[in-house]
């Protein structure tokens, strides 16, 4: 289980994250929504290390990020999915899944390659292999930024805002895949994914709980359903105002007049 | 021996001249090459002290002559610590530090040429530093700098010239004896340069296949 409690972070006179608590268990798909400079990508951010704490409390499977030890050992239960890909440009597609898991899980090559490939192959990458990031469109490179995820066998999967920096079509593509990842876990003992994303609708559909932050505070955490009710997260003036402007074709309707 | 012709031997005096030439270079530059990345090394995982120390201390070797340096090294701290040193011994150790300074602030521009983004992911993955140098930013920072490390090593391999001036005796200073005794400098030095020209030129032409092969590794960073 990902348990922040009480997470605080500043960027000089500038409090990002104020007070924020929130679990992820194993098998959950839980969805961040807010506005931009709300804290979410930090949030994730705080979660695998890359920015260190001003107060509070983050622990992957009871390991506490905050110990260099326990980051490492953290680390490897968890996989990052970015939202600029982050893809290393002087190595092979091949080469960008299987680093960490040979280097960092000492797992060997061959097995390694293999799961690669595979996961190439299932999100319609097999011929690009041996390709560099550079050759690739955004839409295929997050999709290698997936498989690179996944090739961590993770028990977390932390996507930041990995559709945002797409074209419509490319992001149809990525929201796909992610979709079959998210149906395929049993809801017990599958890849547990904690979801930073503007995509309202895509939220909706394979969350099963949403979490609203606004100006650093968390205001709601509800499962899906309620988070859409009328009496539920729609209840919040503020996130009323946010879903009738993120994604005015569907959840307006639902809005009361 | 006035006048006297130039003999078999003068061309055995050039050729050991040019190997302590060649070899005060290789090794130097080596240990410079070395040296030099460690401290870039240190510099951008913002070692606290030592870090700083590294560079006030490369800077300093940076922008002072090597002559000066090389005067200090074998007259300076001899006179300081009653311990004479030999020339071959000064010279290495100046050469090198001098090459290390020059080598630091061209690999501090190739590590930070690196983007931000990978050492994230690399770091989110769970890299080690050693890892993150030898996979991630090693081999970047190398094809971002190799340019100008083929241009200071040409460089160095002349620079190497100044050891004559304290009794090392290398391509030059085998230029100066056969000088005073066949009294023919435009012959001489003519022959000499020549000699530089040809070992620097070699190194120009082995460095830009050595970026070729890089760079053609290198290809998707847009170089």
């Amino acid at each position: 289980m990902i348990a922040v409690e009480g997470v605080v972070k500043r960027f000089g006179a500038h409090t990002v994250l104020d007070g924020v608590s929130l679990t992820v268990a194993p098998g959950e798909v839980v969805t961040i929504l807010g506005s931009s400079g709300s804290g979410k990508s930090t949030l994730i951010r705080c979660i695998n290390g890359l920015e260190t704490l001003d107060g509070g409390r983050i622990t992957v499977d009871g390991l506490d990020v905050a110990d260099p030890r326990q980051l490492a050992q953290a680390r490897r239960l968890s996989a990052t999915v970015f939202q600029l890909f982050n893809l290393y440009p002087h190595m092979t597609v091949l080469r960008n899944i299987t680093l960490a898991p040979e280097l960092v899980l000492k797992r060997p090559k061959a097995e390694v390659d293999g799961q690669a490939r595979a996961l190439l192959a299932s999100v319609g990458l097999a011929g690009k292999a041996d390709s560099y990031p550079g050759q690739l469109s955004g839409g295929q490179r997050q999709r290698v930024g997936i498989c690179r995820a996944l090739a961590m066998n993770p028990r977390y999967l932390l996507l930041d805002e990995v559709t945002s920096a797409l074209d419509p079509e490319m992001t149809a593509e990525v929201l796909a895949i992610l979709g079959k990842l998210a149906t395929r876990q049993p809801g017990g003992a599958g890849t547990a994914m904690l979801f930073v994303t503007h995509e309202v609708e895509f939220a909706r559909r394979i969350s099963t709980r949403i979490v609203f932050l606004d100006q650093g505070r968390l205001i709601v955490d509800l499962p899906t359903d309620q988070f859409f009710a009328a009496d539920g997260g729609l209840a919040h003036p503020r996130i009323r105002q946010f879903l009738s402007k993120m994604a005015p074709a569907a959840p307006l309707a639902e809005i009361p007049a | 021996m006035r006048h006297a012709g130039f003999t078999w031997h003068d061309g055995a005096l050039l050729a050991q001249g040019l190997g302590v030439s060649l070899g005060l270079f290789a090794g130097t530059f080596l240990i410079g090459l070395v040296l030099g990345s460690a401290a870039a090394v240190l510099r951008h995982f913002r070692v606290p002290t030592l870090g700083t120390l590294l560079h006030t201390g490369l800077e300093l070797l940076r922008n002072s002559p090597v002559l000066v340096q090389l005067f200090l090294v074998f007259f300076g701290v001899p006179a300081l610590l009653h311990q004479p040193l030999t020339p071959v011994f000064a010279a290495g150790l100046t050469l090198s530090a001098n090459t290390a300074a020059f080598v630091y602030f061209i690999a501090v521009a190739g590590l930070d040429a690196v983007g931000r983004d990978q050492v994230e992911a690399a770091r989110a993955f769970g890299l080690s530093r050693v890892q993150l140098v030898r996979h991630i930013l090693g081999p970047q920072a190398l094809a971002f700098a190799v340019a100008p490390l083929v241009g200071l090593a040409v460089n160095q391999l002349q620079v190497t010239s100044l050891v004559s001036v304290i009794g090392v005796v290398d391509l030059t200073k085998a230029g100066d004896i056969l000088n005073l005794r066949t009294l023919r400098p435009f012959a001489v030095w003519t022959l000499v340069g020549v000699l530089y020209f040809a070992a620097a030129k070699t190194l120009t032409l082995l460095g830009n296949r050595w970026e070729r092969r890089l760079r053609a590794h290198a290809a998707p960073l847009g170089l």
